[in-house]
């Protein structure tokens, strides 16, 4: 059995001036829900198409399910479950023609379970494609990845403008599936709240820069915000990660990362008053992490 | 799978073959509209009847060309308009790929040449040919689906390259027309595009199915 569903190293792609991604590094251990987050344009679609050899990299390698892209494509496409950004079948089809047509250039396409997810989601087979609701859609997405009973699930915003009741219902649908069985879920979204529910670890892409890599609990336990009095001005080096470092008319706040609470002392040690520490939630800490990322503290 | 991208092939081609196929049926047959029966009649009256045949044969390649042209760029019309996501995601080789898109768009290239073939054979039989002039139904079926085929394998090419490939294939018919402009502007007595053109269209150039004469009857 491989360790990394995904694994990448040093992937470089540059489209054109204005925009890079550089020596993107990824490890998604096999099994993970590994939420990929970043702000609109910070790279995520691209990496995604890089992963599945949809672009060709520059530079670096890319591995996924242990076979090397793009000499192993089908076979890699062939195990893998892929909901692009923007929804990409084909019009014309009506849902039965959609779910035939995907489904016979897949070996292991489940046609039973299909048709289970299309009554539960309540699709019509004779549905066009084209008159097909938002909401729609994206379920008919989510059942086509889902009955191809895939290792790996790469899944682009998946839930991206999808009102809370569908978002609700594609999001059990996948992790029903996951609870199933051992597959992989590589899942990017700039929503952060749904991502805190189900992933256990996360990677944070910031103007095509992997800035963070860690498991959820780290990343949610270890950022904090710290309120101090008499800051150390001089910061050498510290037990934990200085994220940003803020000025306020009364004091100074800390945003840092891999906070164990042993850590007061180094503050004491500083000359500085620890007033206050805050956890903050994945939401709060991601800012915090691309302010951090965009802003080097000295 | 080659079923299902037939399948899901027919649905974008479907009209446009529906069309063509109406009219590759109706040409040979408008072309013996007024023909009736020849056999007694004069000289005259046949050479009269055999050019006014032959100019609605004309229209033959036109229809050729406008079935490799439609065919060729609705093979594409699906995965285009998905930025060819959905294609690039499905787990099997290229190239396969590819040649599935081909084999149905050929394939459907080829309704209208049957129905070409047929209406010829009708309005051959139609027709009391006079002694010394001959009917080539087949022949002509023949070189309208290959001329069709050829148009549409080339159009099939272009529509389906990459953005580089169409982007190349473009900036090197504008530095064609470009060069021709410049000869102009210097008084030199050569096109580029013409020559180019004749190339194409000359034997053994692709294109030269389409050219000449197109006639189902004949001496």
């Amino acid at each position: 059995m491989i360790a990394h569903a995904i694994e990448t190293h040093d992937m470089c792609y540059r489209p054109g001036p204005g925009f890079e991604l550089r020596d993107v590094s990824l490890k998604v251990r096999q099994g993970a829900i590994y939420g990929f987050l970043g702000p609109n344009g910070a790279g995520k679609t691209t990496t995604i198409q890089l992963l599945l050899g949809l672009l060709r990299p520059q530079g670096g390698s890319i591995s996924v399910l242990g076979r090397q892209v793009p000499r192993e494509l089908p076979r890699i496409l062939g195990a893998t479950g892929y909901i692009p950004e923007r929804p990409h079948l084909y019009p014309f089809l009506t849902v039965a023609q959609a779910i035939r047509f995907h489904g016979a250039f897949y070996r292991g396409f489940d046609w039973a379970y299909a048709e289970e997810l299309r009554r539960g989601f309540d699709l019509r087979g004779e549905a066009k494609l084209a008159r097909l609701s938002k909401g729609e859609m994206g379920k008919l997405h989510v059942l086509l990845v889902l009955a191809q009973r895939p290792e790996l699930l790469v899944l682009d915003e998946p839930t991206d403008g999808l009102d809370p009741v569908v978002r609700r219902d594609v999001l059990s649908a996948l992790l029903d599936f996951c609870s199933q069985g051992a597959a992989t879920v590589f899942i990017s979204s700039h929503l952060v709240h749904e991502l805190e529910r189900i992933c256990d670890w996360i990677g944070v892409l910031d103007r095509g820069r992997l800035v963070a890599e860690l498991p959820m609990h780290a990343f949610k336990n270890g950022i904090k915000r710290i309120r101090l009095d008499h800051p150390p001005s001089l910061i050498g080096d510290t037990p934990f990660l200085l994220v940003s470092r803020q000025q306020s008319a009364l004091d100074q706040v800390w945003v840092v990362r891999g906070w164990q609470p042993t850590m007061v002392q180094w503050f004491q040690g500083a000359g500085a008053e620890v007033k206050e520490i805050v956890d903050l939630d994945l939401e709060e800490g991601f800012v915090e992490l691309l302010r951090g990322a965009r802003t080097p503290t000295s | 799978m080659f079923k299902q991208v037939l399948v899901a092939q027919w649905q974008t081609s479907k009209l446009a073959v529906g069309l063509l196929t109406l009219l590759s049926f109706c040409i040979p047959l408008l072309a013996v509209l007024y023909g009736g029966d020849l056999a007694g009649a004069g000289r005259e009256r046949v050479g009269d009847w055999l050019v006014a045949a032959d100019r609605v044969a004309q229209l033959l390649p036109f229809i050729a060309l406008l079935v490799g042209l439609l065919l060729g760029t609705l093979a594409w019309s699906a995965d285009l308009a998905g930025r060819h996501v959905y294609a690039l995601s499905l787990p099997l080789p290229r190239g396969l790929y590819v040649s599935m898109r081909f084999g149905a768009g050929a394939l459907f290239a080829t309704i209208p040449g049957a129905a070409m073939g047929l209406s010829s054979g009708i309005a051959t039989l139609a027709v009391a040919l006079p002694p010394g002039i001959h009917a080539y139904p087949l022949e002509l079926a023949l070189r309208f689906w290959l001329a069709s085929l050829t148009v549409f394998a080339i159009i099939f090419a272009i529509a389906g390259a990459s953005r580089r490939g169409q982007v190349i294939t473009i900036s090197v018919i504008g530095a064609a027309v470009t060069l021709d402009v410049v000869f102009l502007l210097f008084g030199v007595d050569y096109s580029v595009t013409a020559e180019a053109l004749l190339l194409l269209t000359n034997w053994p150039g692709p294109l030269s199915l389409l050219t000449g004469r197109w006639a189902l009857f004949d001496v």
